[in-house]
């Protein structure tokens, strides 16, 4: 309990540190999480916090709660007990879903009978804050044909993967929520999209990812949180 | 403005997964065939006694009797078994909106998709009534028959005097269309709020709740409590106001000279029981887990 008591009072001078001195509110600050499913405990006492133009890695096992972990912070799962911050704003209590997310969860999904582009625009519109102009330029940026107006159901799962990542982006979002964004991705594929990603954390974006692969682990990420060990925080930058 | 947009938006997204899906093809196929199947006994009445139809008499003698409407409504359990849809292209909408814009979206889609269901039987029944129809709002000799003789008591026709002597046939297929509406609307509703509560209550609740309309039959209770003949008057009273597919059936409601529900109580009845499963349902969105079809089961 005294140890407990500690480790909360370290965490709340390290937040205290990271958030003093930048632009309040960016970024996102994940503390004292908790979530079980009925007596399954998969998130117990999760903190971390994401710094702006930072790459968070999140490892471990299929099950160790990873996308739980995700889903809580884009507000699909709310969680038993803590807050999640994103950009300054509670998750769950400010918000239903943050503002200014960019999100992969696993496979992205589409409407399968119409274009890339097509898709796109109808979640552009949701929004109304990019024009075609835009969404051209995203999907370019992914290394796909705008003008292809190939029916998504036809579509590569690499250039599905691709697709999802230019939805993740299009809006030009602060945090990027990236759940094994390299799925289904050739290996001149992974590293085009790790460049874009590193490209993204130069312009100041904070991202959280997950994936099974060590590589994109060890190219991207700053720090790293290992699910299978909670109080484990292995700084690799 | 931007709320009304992502709310249209996400119905829209749901009407999208209709093209070329099976359960959706299938909830409207057997519609037509029940459609085609009950309302055949109409039709060949009028081939047999070569007398002529109102070309909306079929639907209403069809659809003016519960268990037709009963078994119609089942096939909205197919439509809405996986209300709320949740499948792995809905994340990316729901990070562009809040919890209350894509509920609001669910049950526009529910209201939408059970009005064009329930147009669709309407336009099956004129399109099965064949060609020796009429359009004038009047009724026909085969109605005439039917209803003054017993000939549509025995075979199971629900043509009463009292519809042919108190309404015409438009207003009568607008109140049955009606009618039709809010059960299916209450029905679904209670599907989306059962889904939503547990899994896959929603399927269970909806057979549960047609069964109750089922079962809800004063010859049903007159066996029950072995009661005696002359009690079937109270009986249907009482059915007619619990009973929410009583609720739905044209013909069991006062006309102005019995104790039944009136229309209006009926529609205000779908409507008061539609909006308090809405709001229960909204209320039950507040904390919902989302858990996406194509992504890990947590």
């Amino acid at each position: 309990m005294k140890y407990k008591r500690k480790q909360d009072r370290t965490w709340e001078r390290k937040v205290r540190r990271t958030m003093a001195g930048r632009e309040e509110g960016s970024g996102v600050v994940v503390e004292h999480v908790y979530k079980s499913f009925g007596k399954d405990a998969v998130l117990k006492d999760v903190n971390f916090l994401i710094r702006p133009g930072e790459i968070f890695g999140v490892v471990g096992n299929n099950g160790s709660g990873k996308t739980v972990l995700m889903k809580c912070i884009c507000g699909f799962l709310k969680a038993n007990k803590g807050r999640i911050l994103v950009n300054g704003q509670q998750v769950g209590k400010d918000c239903d879903f943050p503002d200014s997310l960019g999100v992969i969860i696993e496979t992205p999904g589409f409407i399968p009978d119409i274009s890339g582009y097509q898709n796109l625009k109808i979640l552009a519109d949701l929004k109304g804050r990019i024009g075609k102009q835009e969404i051209r330029d995203t999907i370019r940026r992914v290394g796909l044909d705008p003008k292809n107006r190939k029916p998504v159901a036809k579509y590569s799962l690499g250039m599905r993967q691709r697709l999802g990542i230019a939805q993740a982006i299009m809006e030009n979002p602060q945090v990027l929520i990236l759940d094994e964004p390299f799925n289904g991705l050739d290996r001149n594929g992974a590293a085009q999209m790790r460049e874009l990603l590193k490209e993204l954390k130069q312009q100041g974006k904070s991202m959280l990812l997950a994936s099974h692969n060590a590589q994109d682990i060890r190219e991207l990420c700053d720090r790293v949180h290992d699910m299978e060990d909670i109080w484990k925080m292995e700084e690799l930058g | 403005m931007v709320k009304i947009r992502q709310l249209f938006l996400a119905a829209i997204a749901n009407f999208r997964r209709w093209r070329r899906n099976p359960q959706i093809l299938l909830a409207f196929g057997l519609g037509f065939v029940i459609c085609f199947l009950l309302s055949n006994k109409v039709i060949l009445f009028a081939q047999q006694h070569d007398t002529n139809l109102q070309m909306l008499e079929p639907f209403i003698w069809t659809f003016g009797d519960a268990n037709s409407i009963m078994l119609i409504s089942l096939c909205l359990l197919l439509l809405f078994a996986d209300i709320p849809n949740l499948g792995n292209e809905v994340p990316f909408l729901l990070v562009r909106m809040d919890r209350v814009t894509w509920m609001l979206g669910q049950i526009l889609y529910m209201i939408c998709a059970t009005l064009l269901f329930v147009g669709f039987i309407l336009l099956s029944g004129c399109i099965l009534s064949g060609s020796h129809t009429y359009l004038a709002n009047l009724w026909s000799d085969t109605a005439a028959i039917l209803g003054y003789s017993q000939l549509g008591t025995k075979i199971a026709i629900p043509a009463f005097v009292k519809v042919l002597e108190l309404s015409f046939p438009y207003r009568c297929t607008g109140h049955i269309f009606g009618l039709m509406l809010g059960y299916s609307v209450f029905m679904s509703s209670l599907i989306l709020y059962l889904n939503l509560w547990k899994g896959s209550y929603g399927m269970i609740g909806g057979i549960a709740f047609t069964a109750f309309g089922f079962l809800m039959k004063p010859e049903f209770l007159l066996k029950w409590l072995h009661l005696p003949q002359e009690r079937v008057r109270i009986a249907n009273i009482i059915f007619g106001w619990i009973s929410p597919l009583n609720h739905a059936t044209y013909y069991m409601h006062n006309f102005g000279y019995d104790n039944l529900p009136r229309l209006w109580v009926s529609y205000l009845f779908f409507a008061g029981g539609s909006l308090i499963l809405f709001w229960l349902s909204m209320l039950k969105m507040r904390t919902y887990a989302f858990c996406f079809s194509g992504t890990q089961g947590k």
